[in-house]
């Protein structure tokens, strides 16, 4: 019986003791690895560690910290897992997971953690900006109110995109999403606006082609890469666009106006999941867990036009999503639309008829850009939205052999000719100028008695027929952004006088459109 | 004077804290501060766990948080400033100024609370115009009634929250509450200047728990307002408008924390506790015998899934739904709202008045029949409809257009001004178009109109 009780006493000193045990402040940053499998780490030790912090797990070995718990850390690996395993040591590097920034970046092409991945020099900074950044607080902001043009004549007058402005690119795969950021970026040429873009999950190669698209037109100069691309661990394809966001920040908040692709968010959402389903947090609707809205949300919020007081300066934020069979109301599509301040839908139907870029005039809207659109826009483009939605509804109920009226042909009519115009090729923007005449001809029913076919080609006419005669015109409405009475008055004037020219035109913008083709092949 | 007591932080994970205490636990729902370095990061108890230990939710971001911070109890739950102070004033979702005009000294509230007693509330009877046609006719909202706005995303949910701000709070006498739960800081700052503009601020609090916050601010930004309009009724016996954009975004808050709380998953990966959570805020948002909250609440349908449980659970809540539709959109009418979805409990010849209830069961009657005919177009087309259904499907599809409007806070984007359509001339121009009245006129014409007289060459 002696003994129980000498076994009991003990047991009295032990409770005591571990009741008495406090985490306090020792002086060590080091954790040994006890499991670690599918990229995540469970670590002892590393008792003054941060949440979110960056540990360094040897060789060129990094892992995020994403759980505290009572007795061990739990942390994800940004890098692959191949040799290393149980009983390694992790070690604090006291920082939070952070980028470097400035002006070397320009023309770069860097991994998440901004190591290049284009063969140049190493990139060295003095300044480091945290991934993750809390957005601009709610005064600190000012109202949307100068345009970035896209140079896409369909975008730029019925979804007007202004800086500081969200505008989520929805569509299914290959429907030309990463064309039109791409495209809105290669037309900021020479507008003083820094761009980034983020490759999430892509394909190598693919991220290879932008590069190369980009570089062709001029525009890597003005353009920070940022490549995670579909071999890597799913951390990194994860903190890709917080890192993205924070090397445009920097820019930002220098008063600069920046513009930022994520391309695309549907696997950054891919990638959240499988780290959230490893660490086994609880799965809700498509198995996506209960904060996917809010790692959208964060995100996409640090997007603002910033006051006077701040600098001024602005970032401008396409994100991309790939639907499935076009529903656009899948979950994550839905949450996306929710945060950004509109979308431009591309529909694979209207691809295939040869509608390009093939967007979807219903379902697209832009929740700030009308306020920021430059005045000559804004009189031209009023209606042409809603002519085109009313155009679609009308077109299909009239297959079903309703009787059409007069005002119903001319609706029918006019929005043929709306969805020629707004016909576009790729890598070739159209200046602000060029689309308001474009819009002031087909508004105006200048061109009812043109084919439906050759409206494009009469177009080009009509501006070779400009610039030869009357370039004063074009320049006029680029500098003063306003398009006059009296302008408008000299449009009806000039097509008048080219008008006779219209089937010769016509036919030399195909000849030429021929030969360019046959000089292709 | 409360007994402040301090513990220590033994683990993170995402938003949730635990706090070890020694004696002495701080009861649930208290608010705690963590020390850190230059800094504090409050947390709010939400449960006790053997060993000492307080499970609390962060109401800031934990990122550079470390165990063995030092934690301190406040000895109560947060508490926001009510009354005169907090009109024309910008708070976040504790009741702390982000506008940059200084603190608060007067009165001050838990925002902890139980609903008025059943013997203290009182039923809806009284209809409130909105001048928006389809809402009048179809959905009449209540005085001191709940209104939800319900749609997926991108339908115009907040466009019409912001149209009713404007048409409604800027005639209202009272106070108003705003509150912005998980949505954009875009809206808020913009919301903030439209009233400064029109001078609804003076009379109005916002208050703010938006989307990039992290999930315990946006919780508890629903209760800070409605505590302060809970004053404005109970203290001050004021009729108070109260609109909260949005409620969906406090229910997913909640969803965000549930399981790292340690809470099994229920249908859908939801919080078990959803009803709850809901009943806890709605059943306080409620009028009594001295002062009124008439609440217009906007509701997110996630993936456009109106059986999603979260609408689901806050549809019984309501007294008038109206739903609106990306089905609508496509077809170019906004306010998209889908007539045959939208209720309300107050659609009664009693209360409307027999007029009012015959023209709009007449409207829903029309378009249900045009609902049912869509399919026989689609397969046979127009022609093989009798001439009865040919002019009905013709009236309906007028009728549709009919209900779109032009909205004054749309007005930047659309260049039309915006219409207020009263009530009476709603059902006359209704029963117009269903009479045949229309019938010359061209479809197109009804687009984006007031009442009838806006069409050019229409004689009543």
């Amino acid at each position: 019986m002696e003994t129980i009780s000498v076994y009991g006493s003990i047991a009295e000193e032990l409770k005591k003791e571990v009741r008495a045990f406090r985490f306090g402040n020792r002086l060590s940053d080091a954790g040994r690895i006890v499991a670690c499998g599918d990229g995540v780490l469970t670590i002892e030790g590393l008792p003054n560690v941060k949440n979110g912090e960056l540990l360094y797990v040897g060789g060129d070995k990094y892992a995020l910290v994403m759980n505290l718990e009572t007795d061990r850390v739990g942390a994800i690996l940004l890098t692959d897992s191949y040799e290393l395993g149980e009983g390694d040591i992790a070690y604090s590097t006291g920082k939070i997971v952070g980028v470097p920034v400035g002006d070397m970046l320009l023309g770069r092409v860097v991994n998440p953690l901004g190591a290049p991945l284009d063969g140049g020099k190493p990139i060295e900074s003095k300044k480091y900006r945290p991934v993750e950044a809390p957005a601009p607080a709610i005064f600190d902001r000012a109202n949307v109110n100068e345009p970035l043009l896209t140079g896409i004549k369909a975008i730029d007058s019925m979804i007007p995109i202004g800086k500081g402005q969200r505008e989520l690119i929805i569509g299914d795969r290959q429907t030309g999403k990463t064309a039109i950021a791409v495209d809105t970026i290669i037309n900021q040429k020479g507008k003083d606006v820094i761009c980034v873009y983020v490759a999430i999950g892509q394909k190598i190669s693919s991220v290879n082609s932008v590069i190369h698209t980009l570089r062709e037109h001029d525009a890597l100069s003005y353009t920070v890469v940022v490549c995670s691309t579909a071999s890597e661990p799913a951390p990194l394809q994860y903190i890709a666009p917080y890192t993205g966001t924070a090397i445009a920040e920097e820019f930002m908040h220098a008063g600069k106006d920046v513009l930022i692709v994520y391309d695309d968010l549907s696997k950054h959402a891919v990638a959240y999941r499988a780290i959230s389903l490893l660490l086994k947090r609880p799965s809700g609707r498509e198995a996506y867990p209960g904060d996917i809205f809010y790692i959208h949300s964060r995100l996409l919020e640090r997007s603002a036009k910033l006051s006077e007081e701040q600098g001024g300066g602005s970032l401008t934020a396409l994100p991309i999503i790939e639907t499935l069979a076009g529903d656009i109301s899948a979950y994550i599509p839905t949450n996306v639309i929710s945060i950004t301040d509109g979308q431009i839908y591309l529909e694979s139907e209207l691809f295939r008829s040869g509608v390009r870029p093939a967007v979807n005039v219903g379902l697209s809207v832009s929740r700030v850009g009308g306020a920021a659109q430059c005045k000559a826009m804004k009189k031209v483009s009023g209606k042409v939205r809603l002519d085109l939605a009313h155009y679609r509804e009308m077109a299909q109920f009239s297959q079903f052999g309703a009787e059409l009226d007069s005002s119903t042909k001319a609706i029918l009519g006019k929005g043929a000719r709306l969805t020629e115009i707004l016909k576009q090729r790729q890598a070739s923007p159209v200046s602000m100028s060029h689309t308001v005449i474009a819009l002031t001809v087909m508004m105006n029913d200048l061109f009812s008695d043109v084919a439906v076919r050759d409206v494009n080609a009469a177009m080009e006419g009509f501006f070779d027929f400009l610039d030869a005669n009357h370039p004063d015109l074009i320049a006029r409405i680029e500098e003063t952004q306003v398009l006059s009475d009296e302008d408008e008055k000299l449009i009806r004037e000039y097509l008048g006088a080219y008008k006779g020219n219209v089937a010769h035109a016509v036919d030399e913008v195909r000849a030429a459109q021929h030969t360019a083709q046959g000089a292709q092949k | 004077m409360m007994k402040r007591h301090s513990g220590v932080v033994v683990q993170i994970v995402g938003s949730v804290v635990d706090v070890q205490f020694d004696n002495h636990l701080p009861a649930q729902n208290e608010l705690l501060y963590v020390i850190d370095r230059d800094r504090t990061v409050d947390l709010e108890v939400m449960s006790h766990l053997p060993g000492g230990i307080c499970r609390c939710i962060a109401l800031e971001a934990t990122d550079g948080l470390s165990r063995g911070l030092e934690v301190q109890s406040t000895g109560a739950p947060i508490s926001v400033p009510v009354g005169e102070q907090v009109t024309g004033r910008v708070l976040n979702a504790i009741g702390k100024p982000v506008d940059g005009k200084g603190g608060f000294s007067g009165a001050s509230a838990s925002i902890y609370r139980r609903p008025p007693a059943l013997t203290e509330q009182s039923p809806v009877t009284q209809v409130f115009e909105t001048g928006i046609k389809v809402i009048d006719l179809l959905t009449p909202y209540a005085k001191g009634g709940k209104i939800g706005l319900f749609g997926g995303a991108g339908v115009g949910k907040t466009v019409l929250i912001q149209e009713l701000i404007s048409g409604i709070a800027t005639h209202h006498n009272g106070k108003s509450v705003f509150i912005g739960v998980g949505e954009r800081s875009r809206e808020g700052y913009e919301m903030a200047q439209e009233m400064a503009e029109s001078g609804v601020l003076k009379n109005t609090a916002l208050v703010f728990g938006q989307m990039n916050e992290s999930p315990g601010a946006r919780m508890r930004a629903a209760f800070t307002g409605l505590t302060m309009a809970e004053y404005f009724r109970d203290v001050q016996n004021q009729d108070v408008l109260l609109f909260i954009d949005n409620i969906f975004r406090y229910v997913q808050a909640g969803s965000e924390i549930s399981a790292l709380l340690g809470r099994m998953p229920s249908a859908v990966g939801y919080q078990p506790t959803l009803a709850q959570e809901l009943g806890q805020l709605e059943e306080r948002i409620t009028s009594t015998k001295h002062g009124s909250i008439t609440s217009i609440q906007a509701i997110y349908v996630p993936a456009d899934d109106l059986t999603d449980p979260a609408p689901a659970t806050i549809f019984s809540h309501l007294d008038a739904t109206t739903v609106l539709s990306r089905k609508v959109v496509e077809e170019g009418i906004y306010p998209a709202v889908d007539p045959l979805e939208s209720t309300s409990r107050i659609l009664e010849p009693g209360i409307v008045g027999e007029k009012h209830y015959a023209t709009a069961k007449r409207a829903i009657e029309t378009l249900q029949r045009y609902k049912e005919l869509q399919d026989i177009i689609a397969i046979l087309g127009m022609e093989e409809l009798n001439a009865e259904d040919k002019l009905l499907v013709y009236r309906a599809r007028k009728l549709q257009r009919f209900f779109s409007q032009p909205f004054s806070v749309a007005s930047v984007y659309t260049g039309i001004p915006g219409k207020y359509v009263p009530l009476e001339r709603t059902i006359e121009d209704c029963n117009a178009i269903l009479d045949g009245k229309c019938d010359d006129i061209p479809e197109s014409a009804f687009y984006f109109i007031g009442s009838l007289s806006d069409i050019e060459g229409y004689k009543a």
